[in-house]
């Protein structure tokens, strides 16, 4: 069940622009070094494509936020959007 | 049709039956019953459409014992289909009439409320994503194009649940949208993509392509096109296509054999 829901869930990513960035892999406890081989490779490959853009949306709306709460009225009323 | 229906009630084959009815100039859902067959004169069909095997679910989740009938076209059909599938009705309580629906190769005639979307407006066109757009349209735009379409569009959203309750095939009793652990509240917009990606996930074996959802956001969130999607990955990876299939959807029923292995990184 958990590698079929990852496998859509990396599909959808990919359509929203966010792909690569989701991995599934099975280790055992037994397994140190397949665990840090994996853990390595896919640093290395999140450190290639560099920091999630989502975190500059989830800034950019929480700015936009509170400049709306404590500035509603005004920029309402100038018409600003 | 009318007779039809007027006798299905009066003999006890239904004991409701859910149509449209014109109130104040609007057609809306109605509920027809045997004490007032009179009413059945005013039933009407045409391109309005609402999820009618919503209400029948509602009611058979108050009065089981009730026989439902109700007008289906082919998308109320395969949201019943669905509907069955997750044991939230059962075959034997619900007969349909089946209305002129989405026109085809076999018929060139068709009554929906969706046939024409509204085209896209130049600023929508130039950072969002119209209407009912295939997903291989989507997809001719690059990633970060995709990724900064559907942050525009899904920035946009009041979070009115207005997708997720005209949903024919939402019937959960506790949503994971209203859990304040998965998404949180007390801010507009919600947090995006999360609150949209967990229906998007929702919805895979279950969204049957009626496009309600997207008829109903006051914000126009090209919703379907997503839910489309959803749709082509289940098809392509499960080989299922939702609503014209009696078996379960495959994130119900772990299977057999594993078909799958993790992607290599």
């Amino acid at each position: 069940m958990t590698v079929k829901r990852v496998t859509f869930l990396q599909e959808l990513l990919n359509f929203m622009g966010l792909a690569e960035r989701v991995h599934l892999a099975w280790i055992s406890s037994a397994e140190a070094q397949k665990f840090v081989q994996v853990v390595t490779d896919f640093t290395e490959k999140i450190r290639a494509l560099g920091p999630n853009p989502l975190a500059e949306y989830a800034a950019g709306a929480k700015a936009a936020r509170l400049e709306s709460n404590s500035d509603h009225r005004s920029s309402h009323l100038a018409g600003d959007r | 049709m009318k007779t039809e229906v007027k006798r299905w009630l009066e003999t006890g084959i239904v004991d409701v039956f859910l149509g449209y009815k014109r109130m104040m100039n609007h057609p809306l859902p109605y509920c027809f019953v045997k004490a007032d067959l009179e009413a059945v004169d005013d039933l009407i069909t045409g391109p309005a459409r609402y999820s009618l095997e919503k209400i029948a679910t509602h009611i058979a989740s108050v009065r089981p014992d009730l026989k439902i009938g109700m007008l289906a076209r082919d998308c109320n059909q395969r949201a019943l289909n669905v509907l069955f599938i997750w044991n939230q009705l059962s075959p034997d309580q619900v007969k349909t009439v089946n209305v002129n629906c989405c026109p085809s190769n076999l018929k060139q005639h068709g009554d929906c409320s969706y046939l024409e979307p509204e085209k896209a407006g130049t600023y929508k066109q130039r950072v969002g994503l119209g209407k009912a757009l295939d997903p291989q349209a989507v997809e001719e735009f690059s990633p970060q194009e995709r990724l900064s379409r559907w942050m525009y569009e899904f920035q946009k959203c009041i979070k009115c649940y207005g997708c997720r309750n005209i949903c024919p095939v939402c019937f959960c009793k506790a949503c994971s949208l209203e859990n304040k652990e998965l998404i949180g509240t007390g801010a507009l917009p919600p947090e995006a993509p999360i609150f949209h990606l967990v229906r998007a996930v929702h919805m895979a074996g279950r969204c049957i392509d009626c496009g309600l959802c997207e008829d109903a956001c006051p914000v126009d969130i090209p919703l379907r096109s997503l839910y489309r999607k959803v749709n082509e990955i289940v098809v392509a990876v499960f080989d299922y296509e939702t609503g014209s299939r009696p078996d379960q959807s495959p994130f119900s029923v772990l299977g057999d054999t594993v078909a799958l292995e993790p992607k290599p990184i």
